[in-house]
């Protein structure tokens, strides 16, 4: 290469440059760390070799990384900016061929909710993104100079050598230009203050040593685009007067070290770098420094203790190193980001960079978007920016997930609750609520990730890279760990807590350096907005997220309800001992034959199996036991302990909550009586539940093992009608408990709702369900989103009389409700759905229903339901011809009852108020739970109530404290796992979870038998084998293994086992 | 001459001297540990703890370390002064229960509660015998390995060291492992106090005061201050 020597030859070499380049189209593959990892170089070589041949039209650009991860290997192809995602080898041809013929490879496309998005920038990733620097990397070959210098490279040097000093700081001081590298000082200022000093030896440094778990700005940059960085550093050791610079960079970025070293060696060669720079009279030059991994060397002293050969320790500030830095000289250090954002405000001028952002952050910041998102990457975001932008439109949620907080900053950052996200994001607003900028790691938490066991991992990583200089940091990050360990292990205490905060401020203020400074954020953000999951963990043992092993033994068992413990009763399937399978899934289930059909089995939804492939069909397998169970006449009555006539118990309602409170206390001796006010036992379960769902001879075999404990259940008995709550004391009841369900439909409150026509869906059902005899139309129209809209519409369908059936639903598929495999099951029969919908108004004639007006709706900000809020577009209003209109929105319960009670209160919502913990209501002796107090729920939360009110009424007539007793969840028992061959192991890990065999939408359609039809013995072993059992990760499985292997166990335990 | 104000006392220092070494000359008591005049400052231990600046900046440094500048106000005896010293000195008493050392000071400056299991270590990485075995022995047979919870004080590679002397300075400075303090039991891990001094007693109650001799009121602010807390506590209660 020739050496540059003076201005105009730079701009002459950059035109020689842009000559030689033809039109050629452009194939730029990433091929940062990171597209390596995932195969780029083999995709590079594929592509060399289809273009072979067509060189005079296509061009391969192996380039540093393109910034969305999760489509890593992707090529974009220039000019057209086509964008290909997780390309493999054998596709390079075809996309060869596509260029070639003009065509767009459809299946390589990038698709998101069905649609296709051809162009780089038309992808949600990129859209709100602005990559003044991250967005070079697809165009520069990080280690061919000339890229970067057709770009405009280099220019901004020759700009600011023509300047003076004084010049640029004031450039940089009125862009607005903060450190990149967290702490957000003015650039301009630390430049001002380092060129004030009188020395003459000055050091320049770039802060490159990038350690935060989950984030990698710097490398990107330093792999894709050296000579960015290398020109920042020109430009700044030019405006301070150094002469020597240094990049303090990671070993372990051994790819960013190349590129450095051969941008910096090109530099060189063209005498960008050197002795009097471009004839200026400027000299400078830069070295690396290898840095061998310490977190606390990216704090600026360390790094200069490092640089100077020393142990990478932290000292007092000031001096600070712009005054006595490297080898005690005036020295200026800056973030890599910082560097690479110089060029660009010298090229495009102060004014545009500061036009960018807020008052006092300006330009754009680069974050590394990770965790719980659908599009992981490195994005590029104006400052000002809100949080919710970020995640939500540019990362984009998991399927189905709640988004719980972000944790930016990184270790020593903090989390910022979903309700903060409208928070912009800039240096003052993210500090304000507890977090900081930091390099920008931005880590996305939703309801799978548990903030104390977060905490806990972040402050792991700190306590291993605090220096141990400082006792306070040294010392209490480890005592952190220690709190946050007990705690996460069940084993806390409330005033952990106390001693946490009190503790963790004190780090904040007593440390000698950042790290120190911010090692607590991470505990005291979550402490401060996730107390509520501390105290679960500390007071109810519980962890909702199902993360805490020591807590939660297995997933399943810990997010059941009621307790199942599933890993045993599957470890038992696998085993082929289904009775004691029966056993244990009785035990603490008296609704069993029901719950295996009906339940939305929030086990699976926590269910590890599912971390790269498909959830245990745990609910399915708990079918085929006890569909076992009635095929061989096993466990039909209970075994209750001999009557205590002196302590009568009512129970009102005889539904599952009911049902399940009058067994369990029964089982304990109580005479029981419950009372129903239907002609039928069962509630909601026999009335609102279809037929096609829960058959009724499944139902009454349930109801017939309860019946076999209880003395008696009184039907057509009304709470309010026949009997009040004092006639029950005076009859000598001693305990009442209420769970009447929720059975009382919402209305619309629109116009026109009374016309003959409109029906709800809860009168609906139970009309259908007790076989009264109602009057439905051709055209029926459905409102509502969930269960009991879509079980109305597919129960209406089955009676024959409708020709059409379509549901209508205000917000989209992804929102509703309804339990999934339902609304596709009605789709599968016919049913239509209209999606953004809501009625306006109901047109009749006569008073008979003719038609309904309904209105379109989008989807707005995201609610504290965690999905976006329907918003009306005005205008959109259209009308559907309707004969037959069921409104099922929603239900809440029935308590006219309690206006002739003393004594029991109701909140504004409607529903009787009670203790949560004990269920006792505002009236002694008087228990209420179910849907009655929760509003409508599933049917496993109701058989949960049942339990604790038994529980609590026990306590309450033995005259003890009413109190819940909470446990850390284990199994009652453990069974020895399973040995497997390898072979039989890569089939159990490639194996899918089993379909159960059903009936198809046309058998079924026009009846009411049960679709699924159960699964085979086949499947349910091979099922039941694919359990990770997690129930043995724990201490006390762990410790069972080992007295399993040296053969410690008793006799007993080993026929269990 | 910088000129600092420490607890009020406006002073002319000479330029390169540290807080410690001026609130020092004026008769000001800051607990040191890993501080030695002998040897090069350190500045680890967090015991010298004061706060500087007033308001929303003010901060706290270690005043072994920071130089005194022009304009400095500090306070050495804060409520923020104090418990943050008395949570060092709770995680080191903890870490090392059977140092005399440690056990004297947590009787000297009140602390009387270690709320963490003890972990009955010899060192608390102050750091003394390092530096007293490379710059007053001239030997640099031991050194600091690892970071934050695996940090030890040791020889390369753990191995006997020809350069060790065996001169025993290590020891002699040692705040750890050579005065014992035979008091404390598992239990208590603070031991009988057979050091004691007069307290500083108002520190619960005022953020800020500097009569450091125990005698309440004798400089006057505090007992102006209470009685109009006491004014506006009553007001309040009506």
């Amino acid at each position: 290469m020739v050496k540059l020597l003076m201005f105009e030859q730079l701009e002459k070499f950059r035109q020689k440059i842009l000559s030689k380049r033809s039109k050629k189209t452009v194939i730029s593959i990433s091929c940062g760390t990171c597209g390596q990892a995932q195969g780029a170089l083999k995709v590079v070589e594929a592509f060399k070799k289809a273009v072979k041949g067509h060189k005079e039209k296509i061009s391969i650009k192996v380039t540093g990384c393109h910034g969305f991860c999760e489509a890593e290997p992707d090529v974009i192809i220039f000019p057209e900016e086509i964008f290909y995602r997780n390309l493999k080898p054998e596709d390079a041809k075809r996309v060869v061929k596509s260029i070639l013929n003009g065509e767009i490879v459809d299946d390589l496309v990038y698709k998101e909710n069905g649609n296709s998005f051809i162009h780089m920038s038309e992808i949600p990733f990129y859209r709100k993104q602005m990559r003044i620097l991250s967005g070079k990397n697809p165009l520069i070959d990080p280690v061919n100079v000339e890229d970067y210098i057709a770009l405009g490279g280099y220019n901004a040097l020759a700009k600011a050598l023509q300047k003076s000093p004084q010049e640029i700081i004031s450039e940089i001081k009125a862009s607005g230009l903060r450190g990149r590298g967290g702490a957000g000082f003015p650039t301009g200022r630390k430049w001002e203050i380092t060129r004030a000093q009188k020395d003459n030896i000055k050091y320049m440094i770039c802060n490159a040593d990038e350690g935060d778990p989950g984030a990698y700005m710097d490398r990107s940059l330093l792999e894709g685009n050296p000579h960015a960085i290398i020109e920042g550093m020109i430009i700044a050791a030019f405006a301070i007067g150094a002469a020597e610079g240094w990049v303090y960079v990671r070993n372990e970025y051994p790819l960013a070290v190349k590129h450095v070293t051969i941008a910096i060696e090109q530099a060189r060669e063209l005498g960008l770098l050197g002795e009097n720079i471009l004839s200026s009279g400027f000299s400078f030059d830069i070295k690396i420094a290898r840095g061998a991994g310490a977190f606390v060397c990216g704090e600026e002293t360390a790094l200069i203790a490092s640089i100077e050969g020393k142990r990478g320790i932290p000292r007092q500030r000031p001096p600070f190193p712009a005054e006595h830095g490297l080898f005690a000289k005036p020295t200026n250090i800056n973030n890599v980001e910082t560097l690479g954002k110089v060029p660009i405000i010298i090229e495009k001028g102060a004014d545009w960079f500061a036009s960018i952002g807020t008052e006092k952050s300006k330009g754009t910041k680069i974050f590394s978007l990770v965790g719980k998102v659908r599009n992981t990457g490195l994005v590029e975001v104006p400052m000002g920016i809100t949080l919710g932008e970020v995640v939500f439109d540019i990362g984009g949620a998991l399927d189905g997930k709640r988004v719980k907080a972000v944790q930016i900053g990184g270790p020593s950052g903090g989390c910022i609750p979903q309700e903060l996200f409208h928070l912009p994001i800039d240096y003052e607003s993210l500090t304000g609520a507890g977090a900081i900028m930091g390099s920008g790691g931005m880590i996305v938490m939703d309801e799978n990730t548990c903030m104390v066991d977060i905490a806990r991992y972040f402050t792991n990583f700190l306590q291993e890279a605090s220096c141990g200089k400082c006792t306070i940091c040294r010392e209490g990050t480890q005592r952190m760990y220690e709190i946050l360990t007990s705690i996460t292990e069940g084993r806390g205490k409330e005033e952990d807590l106390t001693l946490l905060d009190e503790l963790g401020r004190i780090i904040k203020d007593a440390s000698m350096c950042g790290l120190g400074q911010t090692a607590p954020n991470s505990v005291l953000s979550a402490l401060r907005f996730f107390k509520d999951e501390y105290l679960d963990h500390i007071k109810k043992e519980r962890c909702n997220a199902a993360v805490c092993q020591e807590i939660i033994s297995s997933p399943c068992q810990h997010t059941c309800p009621i307790d199942t413990e599933a890993p045993v009763y599957i470890s038992l399937i696998a085993k082929k001992k289904y009775a004691d399978a029966l056993k244990i899934i009785k035990k603490d289930n008296p609704l069993a034959s029901v719950l295996a059909r009906v339940c939305h089995h929030s086990c699976e939804t926590k269910c590890r199996t599912a971390e790269g492939g498909e959830p245990i069909a745990i609910r399915n397998l708990k079918r085929f036991v006890t569909d076992y169970g009635l095929r061989n006449n096993l466990m039909l009555r209970a075994e209750p302990k001999p009557r205590n006539e002196r302590w009568k118990v009512a129970v009102i309602g005889s539904g599952p909550a009911g049902l399940t409170c009058g067994f369990y206390l029964a089982l304990k001796g109580y005479d029981i009586t419950i009372f129903e006010k239907q002609p039928v036992i069962g509630g909601m379960l026999a009335l609102g539940i279809p037929e096609y769902r829960l058959p009724r001879k499944i139902l009454k075999t349930d109801i017939d093992y309860i019946k076999s404990a209880v003395g008696e259940i009184r039907t057509n008995s009304t709470l309010g009608e026949d009997f009040v709550l004092d006639d029950l004391f005076n009859q000598g009841y001693k305990a009442i408990f209420i769970a009447t369900g929720a059975h009382k439909s919402l209305r619309l409150n629109i116009p026109g709702e009374d016309a003959e026509g409109v029906m709800y869906g809860m009168e609906a059902l139970t009309s259908l369900n007790l076989g009264k005899e109602i009057k439905i139309g051709r055209r029926v129209g459905v409102i509502g989103g969930g269960n009991s809209a879509v079980d109305t519409a597919r129960a209406l369908l089955r009676t024959g009389m409708p020709e059409d059936v379509t549901i209508f639903y205000r917000r989209t598929i992804a929102e509703m409700p309804a339990f999934k495999d339902e609304v596709e099951s009605a789709l599968e029969e016919g049913i239509k759905i209209q999606f953004l919908t809501a009625p306006k108004r109901i047109i009749s004639d006569n008073g008979n229903l003719r038609a309904c007006e309904f209105v379109r709706m989008k989807l707005g900000e995201v609610d504290e339901t965690g999905r976006g809020r329907p918003v009306l577009i005005e205008g959109s209003e259209f009308t559907v011809k309707l004969d037959t209109l069921i409104v099922a929105i929603g239900e809440r319960p029935d308590t006219s009852f309690i206006e002739r009670e003393a004594g029991l209160e109701i909140s504004q919502r409607g529903n009787v108020i009670v203790n949560s913990e004990t269920l006792l209501t505002t009236r002694k002796g008087v228990f209420a739970g179910g849907d009655l107090v929760t509003g409508p729920n599933t049917v496993v939360e109701a058989v949960a109530a049942g339990k604790i009110a038994a529980e609590s009424i026990d306590k309450f007539l033995k005259g003890e404290e009413i109190k819940r007793e909470y446990r850390i969840t284990r199994p009652s028992r453990y069974i020895e796992p399973l040995k497997f061959s390898d072979k039989e192991l890569e089939e159990l890990l490639s194996a899918k979870r089993p379909v159960m065999a059903h009936l198809s939408a046309e058998k079924r359609k026009f009846n009411f038998q049960e679709i699924e039809q159960g699964l085979t013995v086949e499947e349910a072993i091979k099922e039941a084998k694919r359990c990770l059992r997690c129930d043995l990760e724990t201490k006390d499985g762990k410790m069972f293994l080992e007295k399993l292997k040296e053969g410690l166990l008793e006799k007993q335990e080993i026929k269990n086992a | 001459m910088p000129k600092v104000t420490i607890d009020g006392i406006d002073f002319d220092t000479p330029k390169g001297w540290t807080i410690l070494d001026a609130a020092r000359f004026l008769g000001l008591e800051i607990p040191t540990l890993c501080y030695n005049e002998g040897l090069s400052t350190w500045g680890g231990c967090g015991l010298c703890l004061v706060e500087i600046g007033t308001g929303e900046k003010s901060k706290l440094v270690t005043s072994c370390a920071y130089p005194v500048e022009e304009g400095l106000i500090v306070r050495t005896a804060t409520k923020r002064v104090i418990d943050a010293r008395k949570m060092v000195l709770e995680l080191l008493i903890a870490q090392c229960p059977a140092s005399k050392v440690l056990q004297d000071m947590a009787a000297k400056i009140g602390l009387d509660r270690v709320r963490f299991k003890p972990k009955w270590e010899d060192c608390v990485y102050c750091g003394l015998c390092v530096r007293m075995c490379e710059e007053q022995m001239m030997a640099k047979a031991i050194g600091f390995v690892n970071r934050g919870n695996k940090l030890k004080i040791t020889t390369p590679f753990d191995m006997t060291s020809e350069e060790c002397r065996r001169c025993g300075a290590c020891m002699y400075i040692c705040p750890a492992c050579t005065l014992r303090c035979e008091g404390p039991e598992a239990e208590n891990v603070l031991c009988g106090r057979c050091y004691n001094e007069l307290q500083p007693t108002c520190l619960d109650v005022y953020e800020n005061y500097a009569c450091w001799m125990g005698l309440k009121g004798e400089c006057g602010t505090c007992v102006k201050e209470e009685d109009e807390k006491k004014k506006e506590g009553r007001c309040s209660d009506e």
